[in-house]
């Protein structure tokens, strides 16, 4: 195998092919973002070589293998916290950016809020939904995994993040490939200055997540009128990377057990949302193949890609083909980037005339729920390779009774809420050598806070045992009719 | 204990059962003896306490410590959506889609035969299709065939009695040559959940005994057998707490809407009819067709069926022998069920003082040994995350199979239908119990089994038990498999070895909810 030459854009799109430097600039950008990455994470674990590497910069040989990993475009993290029934409705709204990272019980309620919207849609997938405004039948839903950074690069500039620390990375650019893209793709309405904001965009806790004059990911066009490409904080080329570099590292748990457990790694190695569909699959995955050995990496074209639409169960009124009514806009089979459904004027009714197994699509999320994303990996298995040595993970999640469902995360734990895999018996002692290795010690972990951390309490194992006991009995109470006394250590209710 | 019924928990496990399909004719006055006729008759189910401790017996006379017993057949009782509503006007109210509409207007959803001739389609089912829909189901399960013949036969009588019709009557046997094990060979229903809870205030009366020595720590509360998941009863129960984030942390119950559906269940059954000679025929021309291919010298039927199930015959995984089957293997459930695939396995410190001994499976996360097209592999992630997240999503689409094997073995497994005696009639009454039937049976048969690409890369289909109704494919399945230096070849058949036939949606309401709701 030898080194890659070019890192292309995205499902190969076509855009900067006449901008002269902007495919270079892209490769080098794509290029920065590995090393910046691999490089923080060196730095964080003691300098030693990644299992992570830059197919442009270096080739691990062996044998390689490609792995795919998919997940649904539905965010689970609305169905952990609000039920599906809601979840639909919420899904399908832009809410107020000061609101990520944050769930109230009552998203409705945007009164107040600055006026800035993102979409709660974290599975690197989001949609717009168009309907009718008299009549509120969806005329078309438009699907996107194209990252923002495609875009930002056609400004000129793609702005860093110094937490991790990831460099600014400049672009020739070019503004009017922006508009035309925006007027082919979203409305032809939208004028240039309607792309940048006039002052900063601030998150919950009060940080500019886009500076004043930059292009504004949250424009009105890419969220409350429409959809360019995906604008969820989380949902980033950058963000993709970063995972696949810190899921190349080994864990281990408080007590120094090496870390196996899909949502145990999650809690502890804090790589990225635990109420994901993609997070803990896209970590578990290239945590396994780490674990023996391979070298990994994105494939290239890296990207976040919708890999198909599943219609099974579909039926439109006239009984006619579904198949018609999906498109796919840009990209390209098994590498979508952006896809609408929407009914041929031809046949005379609307999405909201379609049922999938006999319901009704009243929701964009009911689409979302047949899609599915992926990225692609390249696995490298070769013949010897170092020990890596462990790192500690520093993260952990609880479950807090308000959401009996979902995971918090970076919170200390409140009282009767019960911290999380702590008593799963995650990892194995006898694995891998991992008890007699030397648990190398962590530094701080990038996208939490020291001082977040430095507050968290680690219980003991009775704290817990009692926590949950008390927690089981007051469920039991307000719950079933079955008693849920049980013996520390163990899970067992009695069913009387 | 004394409300749920038997064959929910723990689930009917017995060689022979007799299912009687009941239809309540449309006649005002038959309507209104059908509500007597279930009062009248809930005498006669099986409720969980009574089921467990014959489960119990049943682990005293297989550990020798009892002698085997006459034992009373265990009946169990359930309703379709159009049986139900025939007792009560709530019957609308119970919160599944799919069961308001039935398995046969699902049945193209689940990638069934949509062709009006196709065996499959659900207008020409032997049972449960338009037509000869069911409206209640008695399943009577026992230890020998005359015992529970004896029993349908009295039930039988009182539903006959009762002016209702019993359109359907159909046996279902372990077989005789390999008992466990279902027609195309293999060892079936090792992999089956055990329920988490207590039966009393004994701390030792799990339902699901534990094996795993507390020595272990907390994987003695993760298992039953090792490897044989522990679920929160809201899985299976409703009304009960099911999967939360954490297994050891129970979530919250299982919606009972209406009230009275608490310790009730849904339960699924599939006439599903096995083409064996369809089976081994494609699998020894499929076999021949890799053993010319690099990396897959030597491949023969035997071992690429395994490949796509994930077991061998004797029911040994194919993560722990990957080379040939190994029998004592197979048949010792403190280890056949024991295996991880995204990391190592160990052997674990058990209460019988029994050392694990056998070769332990090694971590294969992309498949390359275990395919992630495999059966098995697709139903149960085990220890992997998949397209729905952690694993706390894959505790959630556990179900409990109580289903039995039909018809007579065939004696050359690639006989073609025209040489065999049966003329292909046999196959699984696929029976199982669930909390949902959109989140559990449904979600595995149309988003796990019947899709290329979950819950994970690189599969598939399910070859085995999956289908494909994507248009234009002609119905061919196709999954991805490993040579012996990571080559990569394709497996695909338009074969249709396992064929729908009948069967229906079905709710088990509890015993008090027969008494009252429903009998009342």
């Amino acid at each position: 195998m030898a080194l890659l030459t070019q890192y292309d854009t995205p499902a190969f799109l076509p855009d900067f092919n006449a901008i002269p430097g902007q495919l270079e600039a892209w490769n080098r950008a794509v290029s920065a973002w590995f090393d910046q990455n691999i490089a923080a994470d060196q730095a964080m674990y003691g300098h030693t070589p990644l299992q992570y590497y830059n197919a442009a910069t270096f080739d691990p040989g062996g044998i390689a293998v490609e792995q795919e990993i998919t997940w649904n475009a539905f965010p689970k993290e609305l169905l952990r916290r609000y039920g599906r029934e809601r979840a639909l409705i919420l899904a399908d709204r832009p809410w107020p950016i000061e609101s990520f990272g944050v769930y109230p019980p009552d998203p409705d309620n945007t009164a107040g809020t600055s006026g800035v919207f993102y979409r709660p849609q974290e599975e690197y997938c989001e949609w717009h939904v168009r309907r009718n405004p008299d009549t509120d039948r969806i005329l078309q839903v438009t699907f996107t995994s194209e990252p923002p950074e495609y875009w930002m690069s056609l400004t000129g500039l793609v702005p860093g993040d110094p937490t991790v620390p990831i460099s600014d990375q400049y672009f020739p650019g070019d503004p009017e490939t922006l508009l035309r893209l925006y007027h082919e793709l979203v409305s032809p309405d939208v004028k240039y200055e309607d792309l940048f904001v006039s002052s900063d965009v601030k998150d919950a806790n009060g940080k500019a997540i886009t500076k004043k004059k930059q292009y504004n990911i949250y424009n009105k066009w890419n969220t409350t009128l429409g959809i360019a490409h995906l604008n969820s904080p989380p949902n980033s080329l950058v963000a993709e990377i970063k995972l696949g570099a810190d899921a190349s590292i080994l864990y281990t748990d408080p007590k120094g057990r090496l870390l196996v457990e899909p949502d145990a790694l999650m809690a502890y190695a804090a790589y990225g949302g635990p109420n994901r569909n993609s997070d803990p699959t896209i970590g578990a995955t290239v945590n396994a193949l780490a674990r023996l050995g391979a070298y990994v990496t994105l494939r290239n074209p890296v990207g976040l890609y919708m890999d198909h639409i599943d219609l099974s169960g579909w039926e439109a009124p006239d009984k006619k083909s579904i198949s018609e009514c999906v498109r796919i806009l840009r990209g390209l089979p098994g590498m979508i980037e952006r896809m609408v459904v929407e009914v041929p004027k031809k046949r005379g009714f609307t999405i909201s005339d379609l049922t999938i197994v006999g319901v009704p699509i009243r929701y964009g999320g009911q689409i979302a729920e047949c899609i599915t994303v992926k990225l692609v990996g390249t696995a490298n298995i070769v013949p010897k390779h170092l020990p890596r040595l462990p790192a500690a993970g520093t993260g952990r999640v609880f479950i807090d009774p308000r959401w009996p469902l979902a995971l918090e995360q970076f919170k200390s734990t409140p009282p009767g809420a019960v911290e999380g895999f702590l008593n799963e018996g995650i990892g194995d002692p006898k694995q891998s050598g991992a008890a007699t290795m030397p648990v190398r010690k962590a530094g701080i972990a990038t996208y939490s806070s020291q001082r977040r951390l430095s507050r968290f309490r680690f219980y003991k194992s009775e704290e817990i045992d009692a926590q949950r006991s008390q927690r089981i009995k007051s469920r039991a109470a307000t719950g079933t009719s079955a008693s849920y006394d049980r013996y520390p250590g163990d899970g067992c209710p009695r069913i009387s | 204990m004394t409300d749920i019924q038997a064959m929910v928990v723990p689930g009917f496990l017995k060689p022979h059962q007799t299912l009687l399909g009941i239809v309540v004719p449309d006649d005002k006055r038959v309507a209104i003896d059908f509500k007597a006729f279930i009062r009248d008759f809930t005498p006669n189910v099986t409720r969980a306490r009574e089921g467990l401790e014959d489960r119990q017996r049943h682990r005293a006379v297989e550990s020798r410590r009892k002698p085997r017993g006459q034992t009373k057949p265990l009946v169990g009782m359930a309703f379709t959506y159009r049986g139900l509503r025939k007792t009560t006007l709530g019957a609308a109210s119970l919160g599944s889609d799919a069961f308001r509409q039935g398995l046969a207007a699902r049945s193209a959803y689940l990638g069934d035969p949509v062709g009006l001739k196709d065996e499959g389609n659900p207008k020409n089912w032997k049972v449960g299709g338009p037509g000869n829909e069911l409206d209640a189901l008695i399943v009577i399960a026992g230890d020998t065939r005359p015992q529970v013949d004896k029993r349908a036969t009295e039930l039988a009588r009182i539903i006959q009695k009762a002016g209702l019709k019993m359109s359907y009557r159909e046996k279902g046997d372990v077989r005789p040559d390999h008992p466990g094990h279902e027609h195309f060979g293999f060892d079936d229903g090792i992999s089956q959940p055990g329920i988490r809870g207590r039966a009393s205030e004994d701390p030792n009366s799990f339902i699901t005994p534990r094996h795993i020595a507390k020595a272990e720590g907390p994987i003695h509360s993760l298992f039953g057998y090792p490897g044989q998941d522990l679920v929160w009863p809201g899985v299976l129960v409703l009304g009960h707490p099911a999967t939360s984030p954490d297994p050891l942390v129970p979530g919250t119950p299982s919606a009972a809407i209406p009230a009275w559906t608490a310790n009730g269940s849904y339960l699924v059954f599939r006439r599903l009819r096995q083409d064996v000679g369809l089976f081994w025929r494609t699998m020894r021309a499929e076999a021949k067709r890799l053993s010319k291919l690099p990396g897959f010298k030597g491949m023969m039927d035997e071992k690429l069926a395994s490949r796509l199930v994930g077991r061998w015959f004797s029911g040994a995984p194919v993560n722990r022998v990957p080379q040939k089957d190994d029998r004592g293997l197979g048949k010792n459930k403190l280890a056949n069920n024991h295996f991880r695939f995204d990391s190592d396995a160990h052997a674990y410190t058990l209460n019988s003082g029994f050392v694990d001994k056998f070769p332990q499976s090694m971590a294969d996360p992309a498949g390359l040994t275990c395919p992630w097209a495999a059966h098995i592999r697709k139903v149960n992630t085990r220890d992997s995350a998949s397209d729905t997240g952690g694993r706390d999503s894959t505790y959630a689409r556990r179900l409990l199979r109580i289903g039995i094997p039909f018809g007579k073995p065939i004696r050359n497994p690639y006989a073609t239908i025209n040489n065999d005696p049966q003329k292909g009639e046999r196959g699984l009454l696929f029976l199982s119990i669930q909390a949902s039937i959109e989140d559990q049976f449904e979600f595995l048969m149309a988003r796990w089994m019947g899709d290329p690409s979950r819950p994970k890369m690189p599969a598939g289909h399910d070859i085995l038990v999956g289908q494909n109704d994507t248009p234009g494919e002609n119905r061919e399945r196709r999954c991805v498999i490993f040579g012996s230096e990571v080559q990569q070849a394709s497996v695909s058949t338009k074969a249709q070895w396992v064929v729908p036939t009948g069967g229906g949606y079905f709710f088990v309401p509890s015993i008090s909810a027969l008494q009252t709701v429903l009998g009342g």
